[in-house]
């Protein structure tokens, strides 16, 4: 009796050591980053490996002062959720009708939307740059939350669509048989049945959208339109050099608000992760 | 409360015929169970009814008005499904609600009336609780809530106690019978389950491979079966059905032996159900293959030539196998049905 306690103690005690060490490996990069933005530029690049950094808020002062980083910020979370939005509101009907509607063509259509996910994105990056320029859209959120959606929609279709597959087909006829519309059937039933799937592709889409660089250094030239993805950029070259610390901390600045969106839906996410995984 | 008229329904998918020209009235009231194994288009046929599949060919009237090109939200028709269907979003609840909602039935009836249906299917107490955290039996009572909600002119129901255990199908039966009969709601009732049919049904539509086989009161489908294939399906163990040749007013297959009217002749079937078949007698010469006691009866197996005879024993019949023994039938309830699988009826 005692030493079955005794061992499943251990078992314990052996599990939370296990996962404890993986978390740390997860964490590691993360806390390292944290640990190079605060401290002082000349202790970052010594070759030796320091034990006990000095704190410094030297990086965050220079991102204050010298980079409108807020200003970054807004653009990022402006472009990336007004992209998602766009990407939501045209996927989900569209995903539907792939998923349900009986006609000609449907799955040639279906792997045309596919297909534009494909394609290299530099191949297009000169006529997008001379369509935007034609549009007057060059430096503007506006411009690139329209190419975020665009890069993410045929994706977010595909992953709501094959979610939409899943819901059985009798919900939609008892739906129709208590009197209700196929937009009705669509907001009421279908929408709510594959939130967990909406979910996930909504932030897979934010995802992509953040990290987009490409497109962003191709549109954006000032301020007005920079991301935090872009903003990066600026700290690698120029007459300073590579400042490490100021990189750092506008990498943790950039992961802060994906860091907040996936706590807040972690539920949703990880079913709906899951269940694509299930279906393969 | 309406009437249901079907008139030479034809249903085609590419070039398979899933029902062909069916015609049939179902009386207002009327508790009409469509049976049938799997795909003899007893489902379609329902469908059809609801408007959840267009007919290719025929008319299908509701109430006296043609219902062809109306939307299965336009027809005043309740659906029932075999997998509840219940929305998994919504509390039970909410799921009664919906079609009231749906149909702009004034919002200040709608809980005395989802109340009332929960009360009439036992089930008031859990209408806060998501289909999810509900038992098989609970999710059936709560989708004919749904159904019964709306005071529909029809009620649909596609197999809807097929998921169920049989203790509970069995209590669930009779509620829908009661419930039927209390609302007096004309209702079609699809099912591949011949008890189920025989206990709920005022009449019984017999469908296989997309036909009509038979039409009648489960009294009259047992009893005065119009073909093979109704006869075996109907009845558990089903009717005996021995091939053989009738001359002279006998019929005569390896083993068996049996007087039959002047005008059956050739080859045909003899049907004999168990319960018409009693030990002892030379209508059957064979062996005992195998003895199974039930409790409240006992079935027997006999062998005769290369044919098995079920008959239906006394609850306290036991024997070895390979005995040999005799049957004697009961000659007022045999059935003969020609090459072609048809009863043939005449003279007795």
């Amino acid at each position: 009796m005692a030493s079955a306690r005794k061992s499943r103690g251990e078992s314990l005690l052996l599990r939370y050591l296990v996962l404890g060490t993986w978390a740390l490996v997860c964490l590691l990069p993360i806390l390292w980053f944290l640990s190079i933005g605060f401290r002082p530029r000349t202790e970052v690049i010594t070759p030796q490996p320091i034990f006990w950094p000095t704190f410094s808020l030297d990086a965050w002062h220079l991102l204050m002062s010298d980079w409108p980083i807020a200003m970054y910020l807004r653009n990022s979370v402006i472009a990336v959720a007004g992209s998602v939005v766009i990407d939501l509101i045209l996927a989900i009907p569209a995903a539907y009708a792939l998923a349900r509607y009986d006609f000609k063509g449907r799955e040639d259509i279906g792997f045309y939307i596919l297909s534009t996910r494909m394609m290299a994105p530099a191949i297009v990056a000169v006529p997008i740059f001379f369509l935007f320029k034609t549009l007057g859209l060059l430096d503007s959120v506006w411009a690139l939350m329209l190419i975020y959606a665009a890069i993410n929609l045929s994706l977010v279709t595909w992953i709501i669509r094959s979610y939409m597959l899943d819901i059985p087909k009798e919900l939609e006829d008892a739906a129709r048989t208590d009197g209700a519309s196929d937009l009705r059937i669509l907001w009421e039933i279908i929408i709510p049945a594959c939130l967990p799937g909406i979910i996930t592709a909504a932030v897979i889409a934010a995802i992509f959208a953040i990290n987009e660089f490409l497109f962003t250094l191709l549109i954006a030239s000032t301020a007005n339109a920079y991301t935090m993805s872009v903003a990066l950029a600026n700290f690698t070259g120029g007459s300073d050099g590579i400042i490490y610390n100021a990189i750092a901390l506008v990498s943790f600045i950039a992961f802060v608000p994906i860091l907040i969106l996936v706590i807040l839906i972690q539920k949703h996410l990880s079913r709906g992760l899951t269940m694509g995984a299930v279906k393969g | 409360m309406a009437s249901i008229h079907l008139q030479n329904i034809v249903k085609r998918y590419g070039g398979f015929v899933g029902v062909q020209n069916m015609s049939l009235e179902i009386a207002d009231e009327e508790f009409l169970v469509l049976l049938g194994p799997s795909g003899c288009g007893k489902t379609t046929t329902m469908r059809m009814i609801a408007g959840l599949e267009v007919p290719t060919d025929g008319k299908i009237m509701i109430g006296g008005e043609v219902m062809n090109d109306v939307d299965a939200r336009d027809r005043d028709v309740a659906m029932v499904f075999q997998g509840y269907a219940l929305y998994p979003n919504m509390s039970i609840y909410e799921n009664i609600r919906f079609p009231l909602r749906m149909r702009g039935v004034p919002a200040s009836e709608h809980d005395a009336r989802i109340r009332q249906a929960a009360e009439m299917v036992e089930l008031g107490a859990y209408l806060d609780r998501k289909p999810a955290a509900l038992s098989g039996g609970q999710r059936q009572r709560a989708a004919l809530a749904r159904a019964v909600v709306r005071q529909p002119q029809v009620f649909l129901m596609d197999e809807p106690l097929s998921n169920l255990d049989a203790k509970l199908r069995q209590s669930m039966r009779v509620q829908i019978k009661h419930m039927q009969r209390q609302l007096k709601v004309t209702t079609v009732y699809v099912t591949h389950d011949q008890i189920e049919a025989m206990t709920l049904a005022d009449r019984i539509v017999i469908m296989n491979k997309g036909a009509i086989q038979q039409v009648g009161t489960p009294d009259e489908i047992y009893s005065d079966p119009a073909n093979t294939f109704v006869a075996g399906f109907i009845g558990s163990p089903p009717m005996n059905l021995i091939e053989g040749t009738a001359q002279g007013g006998r019929f005569n297959a390896p083993g068996v032996s049996a007087p039959c009217p002047s005008n059956v002749q050739g080859k045909v079937t003899l049907g004999i159900r168990p319960e018409d078949c009693r030990i002892g007698g030379d209508n059957v010469q064979g062996l005992v293959y195998g003895v199974e006691p039930t409790g409240d009866t006992t079935y027997l197996t006999v062998l005769a030539g290369t044919k098995k005879i079920e008959v239906k024993a006394a609850r306290d019949y036991r024997s070895d196998i390979d005995v040999s023994i005799g049957i004697t039938f009961d000659p007022a309830r045999l059935y003969f049905f020609g090459q072609d699988g048809e009863r043939i009826r005449g003279v007795a």
